[in-house]
């Protein structure tokens, strides 16, 4: 069981970081991102006190992390936004991940839809498209092609990331 | 083979091509192009969504601590589970020699938990009996040995708990810090921070004095009974005003006086912390040598139902005389949360002391009311106000 804690905590420290950054421009809260990280790792845990399978450790940790990702986002909707006009005297926090990087990365993929962008993410880290399937929940053999046009529209975003509204024109494919 | 498509070329890029595909775009100028485009594309890709941000510190720390906690409860389960099966009074807790919770963050004095009701009595006789347990129980636990359970001390602390000291004074001082229902609960809340003092008679059975003084050290309550005197004095200050119940005890009136009752209250928790055998017992570095941290993570009454819920209580014992160094908990009791935690100061067992010291003192333009008493000090104090309240109204 102590060798299991070991493991997780080395395993922590190989890929916690890419793992944060993938939440981090993934969900838009950092805070959410953080949580996203320890509900990751802390079922890395049970599935190694578990016995269960490491052959791929990498690619479940990003399978794991996109749902927890995803259902922190769908719990997100449920919550009516705060804000800052709301409480004028409080300075809003200067977020360890708002300092330009992230920020610009997240608004590279902010308009586009979130499958397009779990897909762009995951390819980024390295997952091979058998594993980008079963993070995404995607057919495999779906996968090159969603990639595909998921990397047409971040580059057509980021040549007129303005009004280019790519959302919209996802959900009316006619329209293009 | 026609041209590759678009799919085909991503599919290449990302090292995910057939032979046959990457045949192809190795004699296609065309495709070849295409494919050095996509290439660049991704690796565009992967800088721009993959910044070289470090993970922040506080995550890694609190990630640190998270896999412990985990790993820990996970023992306790395993260890509650093979209890339930063997049934056997050891325990899994036993203190190993090496220490392994030194990097543990300290827990806060106090939490804060949103009451919902007010429940008088039994929220703070559960507090006031926990706080006792730790008094009572903790600075009586010495062991020789090598290694000592929490389950042991669990033991030894209900046999302690049922054997009363016969004479002596026991002087007691503290710092108590309530929130939840105790502190709302309470006349003019002090933002629920407290100093104690208390003295029990063990000599005279049933007498007794408490007082709690606020942060500024000016005197918020105390109540004394002396039933050999047949008296019992309350005195509290609400909303500025300063009352002294003042009543006489008839004969057999007495039934069990504070301290008793918070006595059988720790003797009920002690069993229901037996009960859970999810008690964690380890070894800290303090400043001043090694300390003792209890911890019970969840103690919930039998049901589905539970009376009496703890969500967390936490202990550090100074492992060179037994004393309690600080204590936390959090809990409900019928659904009221509760929580509170306390250092203490003082503890001594005198042969006397002082008689003035069991007198409430008077306070400055306090309001007297006096009669006759009953077992229930808080039935008194209704009872008194309303017919001092009836006169009043009659008399106009």
């Amino acid at each position: 069981m102590a060798g299991s804690t070991e493991a997780a905590r080395q395993l922590f420290q190989a890929h916690g970081g890419a793992v944060y950054r993938f939440a981090a421009v993934l969900v838009r809260q950092h805070q959410d991102a953080e949580d996203v990280v320890q509900e990751t790792f802390l079922k890395l845990l049970r599935h190694l006190e578990g016995g269960g399978d490491t052959s791929n450790i990498r690619g479940w940790l990003f399978t794991v992390a996109a749902h927890a990702a995803r259902d922190r986002q769908r719990a997100r909707m449920r919550w009516v936004p705060w804000l800052p006009a709301h409480e004028p005297r409080v300075q809003p926090p200067v977020l360890p991940d708002e300092d330009g990087r992230l920020k610009s990365a997240r608004e590279s993929l902010r308009r586009l839809p979130d499958r397009d962008r779990l897909l762009l993410l995951l390819r980024a880290q390295g997952l091979s498209y058998r594993e980008m399937a079963v993070a995404a929940g995607v057919k495999p053999t779906s996968v090159g092609q969603l990639l595909a046009r998921a990397v047409d529209r971040w580059a057509a975003a980021r040549k007129d990331g303005n009004a280019y509204d790519l959302l919209e024109r996802h959900s009316h494919p006619g329209a293009r | 083979m026609t041209c590759l498509n678009d799919i085909h070329i991503q599919a290449l890029a990302d090292g995910e091509g057939t032979d046959e595909m990457r045949r192809h775009a190795a004699a296609c100028a065309a495709c070849t192009a295409r494919l050095r485009e996509r290439e660049a594309l991704m690796a565009q890709l992967r800088v721009a969504v993959d910044p070289p941000v470090e993970i922040p510190a506080l995550l890694s720390e609190r990630m640190d601590f998270r896999l412990k906690a985990e790993a820990t409860r996970t023992r306790q389960r395993t260890a509650e589970a093979t209890r339930s099966r063997e049934r056997t009074a050891a325990g899994a807790t036993r203190l190993r020699a090496q220490s392994r919770s030194s990097d543990f963050p300290t827990f806060p004095r106090s939490f804060r938990l949103q009451a919902e009701g007010k429940w008088l009595y039994g929220a703070l006789a559960v507090a006031a009996a926990t706080i006792i347990a730790v008094l009572f129980v903790a600075p009586s636990i010495r062991k020789g040995d090598a290694t000592v359970s929490a389950a042991e001390i669990l033991a030894k602390s209900a046999t302690q708990l049922s054997a009363a000291p016969a004479t002596g004074v026991e002087v007691l001082e503290y710092e108590l810090v309530l929130d939840g229902v105790p502190k709302e609960m309470l006349p003019d809340q002090i933002e629920g921070a407290y100093r104690i003092w208390q003295a029990i008679d063990h000599t005279v059975p049933g007498r007794f004095r408490f007082a709690s003084y606020t942060p500024d050290g000016r005197m918020f309550s105390s109540i004394a009974e002396d039933p050999a005197a047949h008296r019992r004095v309350a005195a509290f200050s609400a909303e500025g005003q300063a009352y002294r119940f003042d009543v006489t005890l008839p004969d057999g009136a007495r039934n069990l006086s504070l301290p008793e009752m918070q006595r059988l209250h720790m003797q009920a928790s002690i069993a229901l912390m037996q009960a859970s055998g999810n008690q964690l017992l380890e070894t800290i570095d303090g400043p001043n040598g090694k300390l003792y941290r209890i911890e019970v993570p969840h103690v919930s009454g039998p049901g589905t139902n539970p009376l009496w819920d703890l969500s967390d209580a936490r202990v550090v014992i100074d492992s060179r005389d037994f004393s309690v160094v600080e204590f936390a908990v959090r809990g409900a009791f019928l659904k009221q949360a509760y929580s509170m935690s306390y250092k203490l100061l003082k503890h001594v067992t005198a042969a006397s002391l002082d008689p003035n010291a069991f007198n409430v003192p008077n306070q400055a333009g306090e309001i007297v009311i006096t009669g006759e008493g009953s077992a229930v000090p808080s039935h008194d104090v209704f009872l008194l106000s309303l017919r001092e309240l009836t006169k009043l109204k009659q008399g106009r």
